[in-house]
């Protein structure tokens, strides 16, 4: 049953890519198809970077690429070369939890946490460019990402108490 | 959780979370921070797609596109011929070493890779195995299938008339049915003022947790045995489901759960095919470790994990008084081209038949019907969610029949605070609750805040909403959530059924709760869980009871857990069981560690046991001011075990006094009042967690579509563990119970093709359509259980659904429009609009 073949696999067509992720160099080549989700899981070290549709409907795999909230299963690796991308493993410092994730272990905003990289990533981009979002943002801001065990109330909990937080810190998310 | 006035936030608010203090104080019934969102809010948990061992090679599954057809040829050759391809297995190749996989009923099996015949779109008919995913997924379009379709078998109901047959060999589609009868209901029927008859449909829905299924199995030739990561649930009862298609005992195939499952709901109880094929691989591979996670299209079209799909036909005897006197359950569910293991969701309604109603004469019959869609799966409330949707739909109708208002006609039908413990006509029995209470309760705080000046309910708001086509409407409707299932029914129906009756309760087999542990050099109490958790929170529950038990802190505890061979055979984390089985398994485990090392501290000071005593972290010398530390005994005991005739560790590993082991049993066991449904094999849930739910809707009468404005709800699951915990689980409970309301369906199109493949189908609530919650809790502890506490993983999915049915049928009030079928979608308003 065993595929009677000669060792040697196909030759693919690859290109090297370099970007930055979470502030490190990397450069890597890869093929044109790889998913920037699978690159940052199996290439960058950043398992935290889930998988949850692969269709751009979840959001677990959600990511920052140059500033911008990104969907990495619905990009290829290629097209970040040159790109800074930030993972939710970039947040911590210091062993230190970062406001967001602290504010979101305080307020439950997780049971399973399979969808939690990614609204805390998302989190991050709405306290961003609005430090004090009313609930009608944060409800609109949130609504690219699924969460299938909390009913959302604990996360909306969790991103207000992240805010005042920045706040007092004064501090960028 | 909103909570804009604190007299609705009762004892949710005002607990609030702590850190760890001292050891004084205790811990359960407070909002202790999980131990577990470290790890994942770093991104460094653990999930089944993070487990790649060196080597790991890639599984990927052809699957078929036929709702029905019969297999002529499978031609592999291009894609064995492949210079990366590893392996190739199909049907034939299977059968020809492996067996079938075990299904919920005698009597039919099923191939974990279709052999003659494939039965659902989605079936898997080759696996095939290379390096690299992306490479399988090339491979496995080189495997060319040939097929001769049949008609498929779609419509339920159509199914019944066996004019096709899913299967040729059993004859019938309709392979397990059975009509129970409790009381004299033709009596009550035929004496009562009124019948009235309706049917209802519940779409076929699912947990759609956001983690799909995934394994990564190893076999080694040396001792031929399976090591199997994999996040199937309930790994210590479903074993038989992976080792059994493998040929194997159930000590040579090991599950291993990651602390970390993306969720479940139940659905992932039946991933065995995976399991089982990942296993195979590896084995024909020599041992290369093989992975397989399903992809999301997989997971929705053919995962094996849809759920229930119910058509009821209800039937309701009440007085012109407005008391039932009689209930006529009838329904067929559609459990697709295979019945797995959870048939017996179509028994668990049975342990809250009549929901919070006083009604003694019951008449349920269910038929399991056969279909060429892929097979359900268990899912949060098992079944209980569609029973009492119709149920409560059919109660609002016979109050609108009888002109009475349906709060009115409720309260008068409800079972009264004296009759607790109240003894089912189906021989389940309710702990405790005030039913009327929590009723009128939840109404007034809805008057209170709502029917105001400016409150969503405002008449004068509700007037110009209507005019502008949007009606605004609440229900208020109260609902039992069976906790802790029992185990031994849950077989019935592979059970020799006329054997039933002679049954007592010696002959039966309950399966407990383990929990173990050992006292680390450090005096850290190491803790095992025989059960999985997807979540819940366990390693946090588990730290709180031990640590109120042994007096220490839950820092001094570590929680981790056991793979299906090392833990004994147990139920584990479903039915709501594990707050309950915890709490007993906890108190038991405490009491023989605690015996374990007075008798340890008492042999070192050369005294009797009795005359010492464990406090707080330390067994302490009753005659002299002496004691010795949880770390002194371990040191203490190391030292024994080292210089002991029998050195060897494992040998005498049983004699260590700083290890202890306990299973608790089913706390139901110990009460009487249960054995006549333990010994017939009926559904025993012994705790009744409850709920009083007001969800307000808008229906825009134009487009059909329904927005709840907000939800209120009164929760009481006795002594809360952890409050922060409850709280999320009523939470997320009721966005799922919203979701099956409106918008989530698993529909077939008449041709057998599944139409919701993608989540761009099949729809899952997002913030858009998660309502504002406010929740008030109250606790009522059971009087059968070892806290108090009642066991509430499911609630808001069982009474969700029906309490936003009933919400729209006010709403649509003046249109005299009844929610017969979920999801409520906007056609679907539409439609019963256009006919009212």
């Amino acid at each position: 049953m065993s595929a009677d073949n000669t060792p040697g696999v196909e030759e693919r067509p690859t290109r090297d890519v370099t970007l930055t992720v979470n502030g490190e160099d990397l450069s890597a080549s890869v093929e044109p198809r790889l998913k920037l989700s699978d690159f940052l899981r199996q290439h960058a070290g950043c398992r935290g970077v889930r998988v949850g549709c692969e269709h751009g409907v979840c959001g677990a795999c959600t990511v920052s690429v140059d500033g911008d909230l990104v969907k990495s299963c619905l990009m290829y690796a290629v097209q970040t070369d040159g790109s800074q991308v930030r993972t939710v493993e970039g947040l911590a410092e210091d062993g230190s939890l970062h406001p967001i994730q602290e504010a979101f272990h305080e307020e439950h905003a997780l049971q399973c946490g399979f969808c939690t990289s990614g609204f805390v990533m998302s989190t991050q981009a709405l306290l961003s460019e609005n430090p004090d979002p009313s609930h009608e943002e944060m409800e609109d801001h949130l609504s690219s990402n699924i969460c299938r065990c909390t009913g959302y109330q604990n996360i909306y909990d969790a991103v207000e108490r992240a805010a005042d937080r920045l706040e007092d810190l004064d501090v960028d998310p | 959780m909103s909570t804009p006035d604190p007299a609705i936030a009762g004892e949710a608010e005002g607990e609030g979370e702590r850190e760890e203090g001292t050891a004084e104080e205790r811990f359960v019934g407070t909002g202790l921070e999980r131990v577990e969102d470290r790890r994942i809010l770093t991104g460094e948990a653990e999930y089944i797609h993070d487990i790649t061992p060196e080597a790991c090679l890639e599984m990927g599954l052809l699957r078929t596109t036929h709702p029905f057809a019969d297999i002529v040829e499978v031609d592999a050759s291009a894609a064995r011929d492949h210079p990366d391809c590893e392996l190739v297995l199909t049907g034939e190749d299977v059968a020809a070493e492996y067996e079938p996989m075990p299904c919920g009923l005698n009597g039919l099996s099923e191939w974990s890779l279709a052999r003659d015949t494939v039965r659902f779109v989605g079936e898997p008919v080759a696996l095939v195995v290379a390096a690299d995913r992306y490479v399988v997924e090339d491979l496995v379009d080189l495997v060319d299938v040939e097929y001769d379709t049949r008609d498929p078998v779609v419509d339920p109901i159509e199914a019944r008339r066996d004019e096709r047959l899913v299967h040729d060999q059993i004859d019938t589609n309709v392979p397990d049915a059975e009509t129970l009868e409790f009381g004299d209901v033709d009596d009550a029927f035929a004496d009562a003022d009124n019948v009235l008859e309706n049917q209802y449909s519940w779409g076929r829905i699912s947990g759609v947790p956001l983690e799909t299924a995934g394994v990564v199995a190893e076999y080694d030739p040396d001792t031929d045995s399976f090591d199997i990561d994999c996040n199937i649930q309930l790994h210590t009862l479903v074993d038989d489901t992976v080792y059994e298609p493998l040929g194997y005992d159930p000590e040579d195939v090991r599950l291993n759960v990651p602390p970390d499952v993306g969720g479940s709901y139940g659905t992932k109880i039946a991933i065995h095919r995976y399991c089982a094929l990942a296993a195979m691989a590896s084995q024909q591979l020599d041992g290369r470790p093989v992975k397989f996670v399903e992809d999301r299209v997989e997971n929705l079209q053919g995962g094996d994990m849809h759920s229930s799909d119910r058509e009821y036909l209800l039937r309701l005897a009440y007085d012109d008084d407005g008391t039932i006197r009689a209930l006529d359950v009838n329904f067929v569910d559609d459990f697709g081209a295979y019945p797995h293991y959870p048939v017996n969701q179509t028994l668990k309604p049975l342990s809250v038949v009549s929901n919070a109603y006083d009604v003694s004469d019951v008449r349920y019959n269910y038929e399991v019907v056969l279909t060429n869609k892929t097979a359900q799966t268990a899912y949060r409330g098992f079944g209980v969610d569609p029973h009492l949707y119709a149920l409560e739909t059919a109660v609002d109708e016979a109050a609108g029949d009888l002109g009475m208002e349906p709060y009115e006609f409720r309260q008068r039908n409800l079972i009264q605070p004296d009759q607790q413990p109240y003894r089912l006509p189906t021989k389940n029995v309710y702990d405790s609750g005030d039913y009327p209470a929590a009723l009128a309760r939840i109404r007034e705080i809805v008057e209170e805040h709502e029917e105001t000046e400016g409150g969503l309910l405002d008449p004068d708001v509700v007037e110009s909403r209507r005019e502008a086509g949007k009606y605004r409407g609440v229900s208020y409707t109260v609902h039992i959530e069976p906790g802790v299932s029992g185990a031994d029914w849950t077989d019935r129906q592979r059970s020799d059924r006329d054997a039933l009756a002679d049954r007592d309760i010696e002959d039966v087999a309950e399966l407990p709760e383990h929990l173990r542990c050992v006292v680390e050099d450090d005096g850290t109490v190491r803790t095992s869980l025989a059960t999985d958790s997807s979540g819940q929170g366990h390693q946090t529950l588990v730290k709180q009871l031990l640590a109120d038990e042994l007096g220490v802190l839950p820092s001094d505890i570590e929680v981790d857990y056991l793979d299906s061979v090392d833990a004994p055979t147990e139920y584990g984390s479903a039915a709501s069981r594990m707050a309950v089985m915890l709490s007993g398994a906890a108190e038991g485990l405490a009491a023989e560690l605690t015996d374990n090392l007075e008798r340890l501290a008492a042999d070192h000071w050369d005294v009797d046991p009795d005359a010492v005593t464990y406090r707080e972290g330390a067994v302490e010398r009753d005659d002299a001011d002496e004691s010795l530390s949880l770390a002194d005994l371990a040191t203490l005991d190391d030292a024994d075990a080292d210089t002991g005739p029998d050195a060897d560790a494992d040998a005498d590993a049983d004699d260590r006094r700083t290890r202890a082991a306990y299973d608790y049993q089913h706390p139901a066991l110990d009460y009487e009042e249960f054995d006549e449904a333990f010994a017939q094999k009926l559904p025993v849930y012994p705790t009744a967690a409850f709920a009083a739910n007001a969800p307000i809707v808008e229906v825009d009468v134009e487009t059909g579509s329904v927005e709840i404005l907000k939800f209120y709800s009164l929760r009481d699951c006795g002594t809360q563990l952890n409050p922060m915990i409850v709280e999320g689980q009523a939470a997320g409970g009721l966005a799922q119970g919203i979701g099956a309301a409106l918008q989530e369906e698993f529909a077939y199109d008449d041709s057998g093709q599944p139409q919701a493949v993608t989540l761009f189908d099949y729809l899952l609530p997002s913030t858009k359509e998660t309502p504002e919650m406010v929740l008030e809790h109250t606790e009522t502890p059971s009087p059968f259980t070892a806290t108090g506490a009642k066991g509430t993983g499911e609630g808001g999915m069982i009474d969700g659904p029906a309490s936003v049915a009933t919400a729209i049928n006010r709403a649509l009030e003046p249109f005299d429009v009844v929610v017969d079928r979920i999801p409520a979608t906007p056609n679907r308003v539409r439609r019963w609009l256009r006919e009212s």
